[in-house]
């Protein structure tokens, strides 16, 4: 039999169809679709004669999307077969996927109201693989049905699962200090250094406001000077935008110290047994927790702003969303603010054998200076274009030879990027470190190592340069080692699956 | 600029980065698929080009231009982007190289693997090529594909892969 697979085969003999009431849910969607449009197309008909055609078009596209449900529904088979969930999609071009059920992470049954009437249920298997639909879909099956199939992909899933050795911690444990308590104190702070925007606003808000008391007469006179025929009262009107949006933004600064306050007032985490516990807000009470075991990765972010002060932000990441990547997608702080001296203890409480404040990090390639300073010059000789186009129409030549700067502080850029960029090898973590404006420094178990990748651009080859991407499955940003010599990407690269395997 | 091919003429396999089996070529078949599709791209928006210059009035000249460039890029580059993909199913791991502009080279564990898919979009399945898509539970890059496999191997790869795919996916 050519072409003819072990999951087609499955299918074949056993696999099952969704329940016939599919149909129906998939017409009602495809009304909600629609029905707005045909309404509003519906009341300009009588108006008008393009309505009519556009209500036309419409329903043509309708029965188009109506046909193509039902065509979904005759194509769609699944069958749970031993270990696995294999499942036949897709009609213009035909999936089939098959789910180790030891790879599923959640099974959901969902219902609303109208499935309820009908006697009918959604589920959905999740794995941890990228991407917001989950992995597998089941809309609608009979509730039985559906549940059935819950309890036995979980009970199956149980019994296919090595029972993993986690060892747990006494519970005497538990009323251990927490390993990070922030003060009102903190967390206003957390707030004011939350972006660099806020704060460049407030400064330049106290600048405009003492220039205004001032009045100082030789600045007019520079402005005259440089902008040659712009008038003062041209000068002028620049600087009250200038005012007004260092207004709009120190607004935005208080607003975020609120919201900081509000967010994460009475911010603790606690270490309790082998699970994670963060409780904060003020109005809204969160309440979480996640298993140790379930910490994928660990992000210690130093913004501009926070370095110089000694504080830093540090992300827990877990794998594939919930309440520990937050709102935002992973964009949340989850230790919103911790002092440089407490981030040490902070990681050492929560992935026991790294010594955070011992790292030594080996610098990237050196040839990465040379690259990220042409790209410096050639950037900033961009974005300050119009000022020179500006000064040579004036007529102002001898300023051009500011020009002459901007190679000078590209390569102070570069130095500076190249000085926070880095890897380290721990026994069973990588850690790596890159950034200028937030220096972000990532902690990866080798256990949690998921895929390796070298790359390269156009550009980095012609300095034989590439970069490792250190993957995991935390959502939202990834930890990559920019700029090694392509041999040594690749060697590290065999590096880390030898250890992968290992660990 | 000297471009060497780096998996080098059948048959004679240098040593690829990393490890040293060699990788495999994909299915010559694909340089016709992706032609195909590219065909049909210029073909559509070579269609969009043509209709809108003569709708708006312009010399027909101006019709020429965009299909031209199309089918000197279907001509082109598929056969350079060919040279570029390589593949190679370890015991341990499935390593993709890919990219001529772009270049990455990927390494997945057999025992991170998720879960295997096989698609076949419309123009594969008229050469009967067919990929593996390897789902890892990674953000970045954790869909790895293989194009151009002939159908009948790309279903045994799928079946290989997760059979072979192991319990502990490090989550």
């Amino acid at each position: 039999m050519p072409s003819e697979t072990r999951a087609e085969a499955l299918l074949e003999a056993g696999g099952k169809r969704l329940h016939p009431l599919t149909l129906l849910f998939a017409a009602l969607g495809v009304a909600r679709q629609f029905l707005f449009p045909v309404v509003v197309g519906g009341i300009s008909a009588t108006f008008g004669d393009w309505g009519e055609g556009f209500v036309l078009a419409l329903l043509v596209l309708a029965a188009g999307s109506l046909l193509a449900a039902a065509a979904r529904y005759g194509a769609f088979r699944y069958r749970l077969a031993g270990e696995e969930l294999v499942l036949r999609t897709g009609f213009v071009s035909r999936q089939h996927r098959v789910i180790p059920l030891t790879r599923v992470q959640n099974v959901e049954v969902r219902q609303n109201l109208l499935h309820r009437i009908f006697g009918v249920a959604e589920l959905r298997v999740e794995t941890a693989g990228g991407g917001a639909e989950p992995e597998a879909s089941f809309s609608v099956l009979a509730e039985r049905e559906a549940q059935g199939l819950r309890t036995e992909v979980l009970a199956r899933r149980r019994a296919a699962t090595i029972p993993a050795a986690v060892p747990e911690e006494s519970e005497a444990a538990a009323e251990a200090p927490p390993l990070v308590q922030l003060s009102t104190r903190d967390v206003v702070l957390a707030g004011a250094t939350a972006n660099e925007v806020g704060v460049i606003a407030a400064l330049a808000g106290g600048a405009f406001q003492f220039l205004d008391d001032v009045q100082l007469p030789w600045l007019e006179r520079a402005f005259e000077a440089v902008a040659g025929g712009v008038s003062v009262r041209g000068a002028g009107l620049a600087l009250a935008v200038l005012g007004v949006l260092a207004v709009v933004l120190f607004v935005g600064w208080i607003v975020s110290i609120a919201g900081a306050l509000l967010r994460y007032h009475g911010f603790t985490l606690h270490r309790e047994g082998g699970e994670l516990r963060k409780r904060y807000g003020m109005l809204t009470l969160h309440e979480a927790s996640v298993p140790l075991r379930r910490v994928q990765a660990l992000r210690v972010e130093e913004s501009l702003l926070r370095r110089p002060l000694g504080l830093a932000a540090l992300m827990i990441e877990t794998a594939g969303g919930g309440a520990w990547q937050g709102e935002q997608g992973g964009a949340e702080a989850f230790v919103p603010l911790a002092r440089r001296a407490e981030v040490g203890p902070l990681v050492r409480g929560i992935f026991a054998d790294v010594d955070y404040d011992a790292v030594r990090f080996s610098p990237v390639d050196p040839k990465s200076l040379q690259r990220a300073a042409v790209r410096n010059s050639v950037v900033l000789l961009l974005a300050t274009s119009a000022g020179w186009i500006f000064l040579a129409l004036a007529g102002r030549w001898p300023l051009l030879l500011g020009m002459l700067l901007l190679p000078l502080l590209a390569y102070g850029l570069a130095r500076w990027e190249y000085a926070n960029r880095g890897y380290a090898l721990l026994p069973g973590y990588v850690v790596t470190r890159s950034g200028i404006m937030n220096r972000v420094t990532w902690i990866v178990p080798d256990l949690k190592l998921q895929t390796l990748q070298v790359r390269q651009s156009p550009l980095q080859r012609r300095h034989g340069l590439a970069s490792l991407v250190v993957d995991t499955a935390s959502g939202g940003a990834q930890s990559v080692v920019i700029d090694l010599a392509r041999p040594r990407a690749l060697a590290l690269m065999d590096e880390l699956t030898g250890r992968m395997l290992a660990a | 600029m000297t471009d060497s091919d780096p998996i080098a003429p059948a048959g004679d396999l240098p040593a690829p980065p990393g490890r040293d089996a060699p990788l495999q070529r994909l299915d010559p078949r694909m340089v016709r698929v992706w032609q195909a599709s590219s065909a049909v791209t210029t073909l559509v928006f070579g269609g969009l080009v043509a209709a809108v210059v003569l709708l708006a009035g312009l010399s027909p000249w101006w019709i020429l231009p965009l299909p031209l460039l199309g089918l000197l890029a279907t001509a082109l580059w598929p056969p350079r982007r060919y040279r570029h993909w390589g593949y190679r199913v370890g015991e341990v791991d499935v390593r993709v190289m890919r990219g001529a502009l772009w270049r990455t080279v990927s390494v997945v564990l057999h025992s991170r693997i998720q879960h295997v898919d096989t698609r076949q979009g419309p123009i594969a399945r008229m050469f009967g090529l067919a990929s593996v898509v390897v789902f890892t539970a990674g953000h970045v890059g954790a869909v790895v594909e293989i194009p151009g496999l002939a159908q009948a191997d790309a279903e045994a790869l799928r079946d290989r892969l997760a059979a072979l795919s192991g319990t502990d996916d490090a989550v």
